[in-house]
């Protein structure tokens, strides 16, 4: 999650210096000047919802800058954040493919840039590209694990203190994969951050009060830092 | 958030049939049947183990299964698996690990079709590979619908549970 900094993407993928690091836009020259052609880049505010679940799927989206929110709402009306999205996450990826409806809703939590391809086009693209549908293939892996993982992090973590590490851990290895020590920018609030651990905002604040007193987490305004992942690891068993 | 509740869209999301998810030229289906591995499990058996690495793509021809995640001792049942289904296409197309263990219920014989040969199959067929792309997008359309209709863990918990540090 966090901890992506902060740059301003360019107009055109061809020169844009993150692609490397993100699967999907991680195409071969040819695919990215026809991506070049079909996205569309666009800016939103903070708050702004890229799309709503229930609605009809008619664009990916792919997150060049920023962070966005993806819940959903459970049967009995209650709203639960299923993923924080970053740079190179695709959205909007299975709707379309699937021909369905969002699934979720999708809501930036920052200033965020995202290409915006419509579906069709879309669709087209990665017919006329098998490494981008190779990457649309990754992307959609990547997301079923995300459910899955979501779900495991409730169901197999018997306490919220261990759901609440199982989610500072996640987020610590998505900003700095294979660091020891991970900083990332927590943009989330305390009673979104109960919504996902499955637990209150009361807890999630007593937590990582509490982790904070251990020497677990450093907290310096928005910035979190995970300093004995290991101990966090061990809560989650 | 104004949002309906989730109402799920089990129908339009369902797995399509075999047949029309396989469905390719004689060529391209001789190409799959060549290389198709048989694959026989008593009851209790692991067919493949969480985190193990994906061979390809498993066909279930006929028995029952279990889908099952694990995690430091810990087991979630994910959902039973029949004759007829594809089983890990997101590892199969897209991943390289399995994200769960599937487990024999009944003696089930299963198809494997190898990574290389869907790679082959894909090349000499592309529509093939969006068949298949399309069906992944619609087994991750189930899995939300899934995790949010059945999630029935309470999203607020008694302030004064107990840090398990």
């Amino acid at each position: 999650m966090a901890g992506f900094q902060s740059h301003h993407a360019p107009e055109d993928c061809i020169n844009c210096e993150h692609r490397h690091l993100r699967m999907f836009c991680n195409l071969t020259p040819e695919a990215l000047v026809d991506y070049d052609k079909i996205g569309m880049l666009m800016n939103h505010a903070r708050g702004a919802k890229l799309f709503t679940e229930g609605d009809q799927a008619r664009s990916v989206f792919v997150i060049c800058e920023g962070q966005v929110k993806i819940s959903a709402t459970s049967r009995e009306g209650k709203t639960m954040i299923l993923k924080i999205a970053g740079p190179g996450d695709v959205m909007g990826l299975s709707a379309v493919l699937a021909n369905v409806s969002h699934e979720v809703t999708a809501e930036a939590i920052e200033p965020c840039q995202v290409k915006t391809i419509r579906k069709q086009e879309f669709v087209d693209f990665l017919g006329r590209h098998g490494i981008a549908s190779m990457h649309a293939a990754q992307s959609l892996s990547g997301e079923y694990l995300t459910v899955f993982h979501d779900a495991k992090r409730l169901a197999l973590s018997g306490s919220a203190a261990g759901r609440l590490a199982r989610l500072l851990l996640d987020w610590g290895s998505a900003a700095a994969p294979g660091k020891p020590e991970t900083r990332f920018t927590m943009a989330l609030t305390h009673e979104e951050i109960a919504n996902m651990a499955g637990t209150s905002r009361e807890t999630v604040t007593r937590l990582l009060n509490q982790f904070r007193r251990d020497q677990l987490i450093a907290i310096k305004g928005a910035s979190m830092t995970i300093v004995k992942p290991d101990a966090l690891e061990r809560m989650t068993a | 958030m104004h949002a309906e509740p989730h109402t799920g869209q089990p129908e339009s999301v369902a797995a399509r049939p075999l047949a029309e998810l396989l469905d390719c030229p004689p060529e391209t289906a001789k190409l799959l049947n060549h290389s198709a591995e048989s694959v026989s499990c008593e009851a209790g058996q692991i067919v493949f183990a969480q985190d193990a690495e994906c061979k390809g793509l498993y066909v279930v021809v006929s028995g029952q299964l279990v889908r099952r995640s694990e995690r430091m001792g810990a087991h979630l049942t994910l959902g039973p698996v029949r004759a007829g289904e594809l089983v890990e296409l997101a590892a199969a197309l897209g991943g390289v690990h399995h994200s769960y263990t599937l487990r024999a219920v009944t003696p089930t014989t299963l198809l494997l079709l190898p990574k290389p040969a869907l790679a082959q199959a894909f090349d000499s067929y592309p529509p093939l590979r969006m068949q298949l792309l399309e069906e992944l997008a619609r087994e991750v359309s189930r899995a939300y619908i899934a995790s949010t209709v059945e999630r029935k863990m309470p999203l607020r918990r008694n302030p004064g549970e107990a840090h398990s540090a």
